[in-house]
């Protein structure tokens, strides 16, 4: 039985009077790589601060894996396995890649008050593993807020996946990558998503990447669910191409 | 990586593993070891003020230079530090003013714990803030502690302070005291440097960039920076239970502002991002103090427009500025993008 | 019940509420509009006021002595000293805008001990002060300076043009809109840089009024200013940085509480404020009026 690894049910934030989330039902079972789309203003990155405790809804309950989370703050979230990639790279601009990501591990681990053993020894194959999963072995040594813009997404990832987590939240992660860039990260992606059964939920903007890489698509509209499906069903729907297109019939 | 070609020498291997805390520190540690053979008593003397307060800066460097924070009242864990020792001290003494050494080395280990009861109560509240409201709070309590110590007159002794804190006859030796002073402060600069390259350490520099991601990896911001606080005020503590005996007594203003000022500008000077940057800060300090106050009295006028000099043209300090150098002569582990004159993460050394 | 000493301090208090609200309005523009909390202002308060008494006194000395002589005084020193807020702000306070926090904070701070040391070098050790030579009034049963009363009318006059100035002119409100959000502001088209240095401008010259308008009721002495910035910045903090109704509220909190707390507790004064700071810093930090917060 596929169990729901996500729930959400009824979920609703507004700031001073305006909705931003409205009445979201949205579920996700272990293993599924699905996307989100909506154009900009949609609330696809409120929604994903909703789900992992950036901001606190005003109405409604998430829940992961069976336990309630809805409210938790963010560390709290990001311990019970969910892990997030921030739109814009945000890394530890004066350590180096491999501190970057060590630090990561050495979170997950549980390790971040022991204040005797040495930070370089622990956790470091962990760290090791993830900078070349990421292709960033080459780069460990260099201090992150020098990298390219590529880099840093990459970083980026290398950090959110460095959590070990069941469900990943990627906030537009091919977003500023050359083609090819983008077309490396998404393999990798897909790559964790078949080898570990993370289960994978993105945001994206460019039409290509969401129809090659993602099962299930959602979009979003002003803050509400509007349509769910597969690609083809999505592209095929007149709502669909209304709400992209504006007033335009094709 | 770019390679060198030729073979890494000891300075260059000391630089790789210790950062440029490395080569500085063996120097300091040299240097001191030297001091009191200079004649006089008063270089002896100056060497340890410079040594107690040095650990002060650098036990406010942990908020700083690897928190990111930057506290006005963190010496008031130094004062409170120094008035635990000086009170049990008082206690202890016979009526005639000496202290035997065992009680004597128990009055200092008053200081460090009493501190570091103070810096929980009062981090407790301060580290629900950062920022500016953090640096406003700090420097609140700070003046809060000062006011209870100069009104509590019949616990502190108020304005008039604590007199009388005579040492044993050994260490009244200032010779004796200096070498006991670096004892402690050298294993204490050890025990700072093991937590600074912890897990910890790394976690706190992590609040430091980037606090908002730190939440996101799992680390609950707010209990590790109380953690912080309280061994930043324990540190002080050490420091403040060796002063009371080093100038024979203590006084309210040992926790004011204008003392917590005394670790920003060590720091500042020095560089508070790298480990023995404050260390250093107090050398230059209180010799550059020690040397206005001869030929003038504007000491404020002085340390102000060096302290404007440094925050516009070298806030990283003294071995921010020598850091930038050598890594730039190296080009070691640069991309090829920024030139290092704006790039804000190359004033910084890296430890 | 003698209510004499009461009304002396509450008196004393409102005006005293009034010296502080002039001078954490100013901070509370600054950092509401700059995110500069500029530690220096106190002491540009306390440079304006050895400046007012100078400039009054050669005006008496070539005029003639009487009372009015301190308001050209008064103007001419706020006029010099927004020139000079101009300068700092252009020469020095600007090259921090990119830095982190505590860079900026440690520029200000550097600028207090500057500022303290130049006072000392122009005009020596000694306190000034100016006696007008008013009669004291008798009211409820008790001698009040009258003086007390042109401080608190000033203080509610500069208020109001300030809510004027804020709420019903152009300039003002691009002001309001840059304390919310300032990228919305540039890229109206409107020039950050311009507004800033008017707005730190306008700043040192709401604090140079104040200094020139304290200066018949007490001595301006070396010291006087870091008392002064303690509790300003307990005003800003209290009322909320940004809001001037909320700095006008404090600062009669603080004046009143600090000039009652002297009855009972005179050493305590000051701690008094902390605590109420702590306070507002733990269940409220935005303050009684501020916006929510922002770091």
């Amino acid at each position: 039985m596929n169990a729901n690894i996500l729930e959400v049910t009824g979920l609703e934030k507004h700031f001073g009077g305006v909705y931003v989330t409205c009445n979201v039902n949205f579920a996700m079972q272990e293993g599924e790589q699905s996307a989100i789309i909506g154009p900009n203003g949609a609330g696809k990155s409120t929604f994903m601060n909703l789900l992992t405790g950036y901001h606190r809804p005003d109405a409604g309950k998430v829940v992961f894996a069976g336990e309630d989370i809805t409210g938790l703050p963010p560390h709290k979230v990001v311990r019970r396995g969910i892990s997030r990639a921030f739109q814009v790279s945000s890394i530890f601009n004066r350590m180096t890649v491999r501190e970057n990501v060590r630090a990561a591990v050495q979170a997950q681990m549980r390790a971040t008050f022991r204040l005797f053993a040495s930070a370089s020894r622990l956790g470091a194959e962990e760290a090791g593993r993830m900078l070349a999963l990421c292709g960033l072995e080459g780069k460990s040594e260099l201090i992150a807020g020098e990298l390219a813009q590529g880099d840093k997404k990459r970083l980026e990832l290398a950090i959110a996946l460095a959590g070990r987590p069941r469900l990943l939240f990627l906030d537009e992660p091919t977003a500023g990558m050359s083609i090819d860039e983008a077309r490396t990260t998404m393999e990798l992606v897909d790559r964790l998503n078949r080898e570990l059964k993370l289960t994978v939920l993105f945001t994206e903007h460019d039409m290509g990447i969401v129809f090659n890489h993602a099962r299930k698509l959602t979009l979003l509209h002003r803050g509400e669910i509007i349509l769910q499906g597969t690609p083809e069903e999505v592209r095929a729907n007149a709502t669909a191409q209304k709400v992209y297109l504006g007033e335009h019939h094709l | 990586m770019s390679e060198n070609a030729k073979p890494r020498g000891p300075w260059s291997r000391l630089y790789d593993a210790f950062g440029v805390s490395g080569p500085v520190t063996l120097a300091l540690l040299a240097a001191s070891l030297g001091v009191p053979w200079l004649p006089g008593e008063f270089w002896t003397h100056v060497g340890t003020e410079v040594l107690i307060l040095g650990l002060f800066a650098m036990s406010f460097n942990l908020l700083y230079g690897y928190m990111g924070q930057i506290s006005f009242g963190h010496a008031a864990f130094f004062g409170v530090g120094a008035y635990a020792t000086a009170m049990l001290f008082t206690a202890l003494k016979t009526a005639e003013g000496q202290i035997g050494m065992a009680d004597f080395l128990l009055s200092l280990l008053a200081g460090p714990p009493v501190a570091a009861l103070a810096a929980l109560v009062v981090g407790f509240f301060c580290v629900r803030l950062t920022g500016i409201y953090f640096a406003i709070l700090t420097l609140a309590f700070g003046e809060l502690l000062f006011y209870i110590v100069f009104s509590w007159y019949s616990f502190t002794k108020g304005d008039d302070g604590i007199q009388g804190l005579l040492p044993p006859p050994f260490f009244q030796d200032s010779t004796n005291f200096y070498y006991f002073t670096l004892a402690i402060v050298a294993a204490a600069a050890a025990l700072m440097w093991r937590i600074t390259e912890s897990p910890f350490g790394y976690a706190l520099r992590t609040l430091r960039d980037n606090q908002r991601r730190a939440a996101f990896l799992g680390t609950s911001v707010r209990a590790h920076m109380l953690a912080n606080f309280v061994i930043a005020g324990a540190f002080a503590g050490v420091a403040g239970a060796l002063w009371g005996p080093f100038s024979r007594s203590v006084n309210p203003g040992l926790l004011g502002w204008g003392e917590s000022g005394i670790a920003v500008f060590m720091t500042l000077i020095g560089g508070g991002g790298s480990f023995i940057g404050p260390m250093l800060g107090s050398v230059i300090y209180t010799m550059l103090q020690a040397v206005v106050k001869m030929y003038t009295v504007y000491w404020p006028l002085t340390i102000g427009t060096i302290i404007l000099m440094i925050v516009l043209f070298a806030p990283g300090g003294i071995l921010g500025m020598i850091d930038q150098r050598i890594r730039r002569w190296r080009g070691a582990g640069r991309a090829p993008a920024e030139e290092a004159e704006t790039a804000a993460p190359a004033t910084e050394p890296r430890r | 019940m003698d209510i004499g000493p009461y009304a002396l301090q509450l008196f004393s208090g409102l005006s005293r509420a009034m010296v502080l609200f002039l001078l954490s309005a100013g901070l509370s523009l600054i950092f509401g509009v700059m995110n500069i909390l500029n530690f220096a202002h106190a002491t540009l308060w306390l440079v304006s006021g050895y400046v007012t008494f100078s400039v009054f006194t050669f005006l008496s000395q070539q005029f003639g002595a009487s009372p009015w002589m301190l308001l050209p005084a008064i103007v001419a020193t706020v006029a010099a000293m927004m020139l000079l807020g101009f300068a700092l702000e252009r020469f020095l306070i600007r090259r921090t805008y990119d830095r982190e926090l505590p860079e900026q904070l440690l520029l200000t701070f550097a600028l207090v001990l500057i500022l303290g040391d130049v006072i000392k070098l122009i005009w020596g050790l000694e306190n000034r002060r100016i006696n007008l030579g008013v009669k004291p009034m008798e009211m409820f049963d008790t001698l009040v300076n009258p003086y007390h009363f042109v401080i608190i009318g000033t203080g509610i006059a500069v208020a109001a043009g300030l809510w004027y100035f804020l709420h019903r002119t152009r300039f003002g409100k691009i002001v309001r809109a840059a304390v919310y959000s300032r990228t919305m502001v540039s890229a109206l088209g409107i020039p950050i840089p311009a507004i800033y240095a008017m707005v730190f401008a306008l700043g040192v010259g709401l604090a140079a009024l104040a200094g020139g308008v304290f200066l018949p009721l007490l001595p301006m002495a070396l010291g006087v200013d870091l008392d002064i910035i303690v509790q300003c910045f307990a005003v800003v903090v209290i009322g909320g940085f940004g809001s001037m109704l909320g700095t006008f509220v404090a600062s009669i909190i603080v004046g009143v509480v600090y000039s009652f707390s002297i009855l009972f507790w005179p050493d305590g004064a000051l701690a008094m404020i902390f605590l109420i700071v702590i306070a507002v810093l733990i269940f409220r930090p935005w303050g009684l009026f501020g916006t929510e917060m922002r770091y």
